[in-house]
């Protein structure tokens, strides 16, 4: 049987915009491995909010990362005091890999 | 002179967008279509200025138009601060991030605008379209100023918000495809006119039409807008734009610029000072800023507002410079 490592795999969804800001500080946390993902759309505390090409301002980009338990721990206390002010979603859970190298 | 923007096509196909909305219908232009149509007017709208300007020469008059536009961007912003804290009891970052969107200027109300007057023998000098290119972004630095923006609120780097400042996509493809205007001049400009000048009005109806569409949809999804701030998004630009047309009137510059030079100081920006306000003030609400300016303001500048600018130059300029 194939062995597998534990690793954490982190979830951002944040407006366009941010995503740049949002990628330097995973980097200033060693996560340098990265996914963006486009979105259409959804509902939340402010109401609907859909993909926006137009102005950008409220298109949402989900960046999606898996890495070390450390790694994740320092993106997670870089993100959290901006949550509330910048409209960020944070999700955070355990998965299993093959290459635990290639995810660290 | 009777500027019927009303009947004409590019606005009744963005009330056909709005009404197709409200009636919760499934019709949509895709996004990449919207936006290479939103990159092409820009190119067309540069294009056409650059190649009147190389006919004309650099005038006294578009000196003047330019100073006019840079003062009327700085300085617009401060009256609206004002309102939106007294009047609206917006806190201070949501009033400043609005304020800056009226100060700047939206592109697509200046490119209907001119269409429509042009259609009615008003058409406004091609400088105009560098007044346009000008205007985008002094309401931002008053805007970022009046929210006294600290480094320590925003992901944003300083560079990385001057980058969004003056490098956004809109400020480079006027000032480039304005640029290439000037340089290559009508005749060279010639063999492209059957791409960017033909097809320029039925473009503007396609986009209009996903115009209305996403008006009327930020106006039924979002609960940011109260009464006041819907009745200061029809003030702002009833008021700037009259400013606008009667300043560009006083300086002397034909009818058709100084109504055009009003459709700027009535518009608010959609496009370039949204993305940049998510950046540099994260804590103001998006909903609130887009929602007056696009489902409100412009919605009201293209049906209402284009008339009023051009019937207000037509009848002031005798008036003033006759």
């Amino acid at each position: 049987m194939t062995e597998t490592i534990h690793r954490r795999r982190i979830e951002v969804l944040a407006d366009e915009p941010l995503i740049p800001a949002i990628i330097r500080l995973a980097a200033e946390a060693g996560i340098t491995h990265y996914t963006l993902l486009p979105t259409l759309g959804g509902a939340g505390a402010h109401g609907r909010w859909r993909d926006d090409q137009l102005s950008g301002a409220t298109a949402k980009v989900m960046l999606l990362a898996v890495t070390s338990a450390d790694h994740a721990a320092a993106f997670i206390d870089r993100l959290a005091p901006l949550l509330e002010s910048h409209h960020l979603m944070l999700l955070s859970g355990d998965v299993e890999v093959v290459r635990g190298g290639k995810f660290d | 002179m009777a500027i019927d923007a009303l009947f004409q096509p590019v606005v009744l196909f963005f009330l056909l967008g709005a009404l197709a909305a409200f009636a919760r219908s499934d019709l949509a232009v895709p996004e990449a279509v919207a936006k290479f149509i939103s990159l092409y007017l820009m190119m067309s709208i540069g294009l056409r200025g650059g190649g009147e300007v190389a006919e004309t020469g650099f005038t006294h008059d578009m000196l003047l138009a330019g100073g006019a536009g840079l003062g009327l961007s700085f300085l617009l912003p401060l009256p609206a601060f004002a309102l939106l804290r007294g009047f609206a009891g917006l806190d201070r970052t949501n009033a400043a991030a609005v304020a800056a969107h009226y100060g700047s200027v939206s592109v697509v109300t200046f490119a209907t605008g001119s269409e429509i007057f042009r259609h009615a023998g008003m058409a406004p000098a091609g400088y105009m379209v560098a007044v346009v290119a000008l205007m985008e972004t002094p309401a931002i630095i008053t805007g970022l100023l009046l929210a006294r923006a600290q480094g320590g609120d925003t992901l944003a780097s300083r560079g990385g918000l001057f980058h969004e400042t003056f490098l956004n996509g809109s400020v480079i493809l006027l000032i480039g495809s304005f640029l290439i205007g000037l340089v290559a001049g009508k005749e060279g400009l010639a063999p492209i006119a059957p791409v960017f000048d033909v097809p320029f009005r039925g473009m503007l109806c396609i986009f209009l039409l996903d115009m209305g569409l996403i008006a009327a949809r930020r106006l039924m999804d979002r609960r940011a807008l109260t009464v006041r701030t819907v009745a200061l998004a029809l003030l702002l630009p009833a008021v700037n734009g009259t400013l606008g047309v009667v300043l560009g009137v006083e300086l002397g510059l034909d009818a058709g610029s100084a109504a055009a030079l009003g459709i700027l100081a009535g518009s608010a920006s959609y496009i370039a000072v949204p993305a940049v306000m998510r950046l540099a003030l994260p804590a103001a609400d998006p909903g609130l800023y887009l929602g007056m300016s696009l489902a409100v303001t412009f919605p009201f500048n293209l049906t209402l507002g284009i008339s009023y600018y051009g019937w207000l130059a037509a009848h002031l300029w005798p008036l003033i410079r006759g």
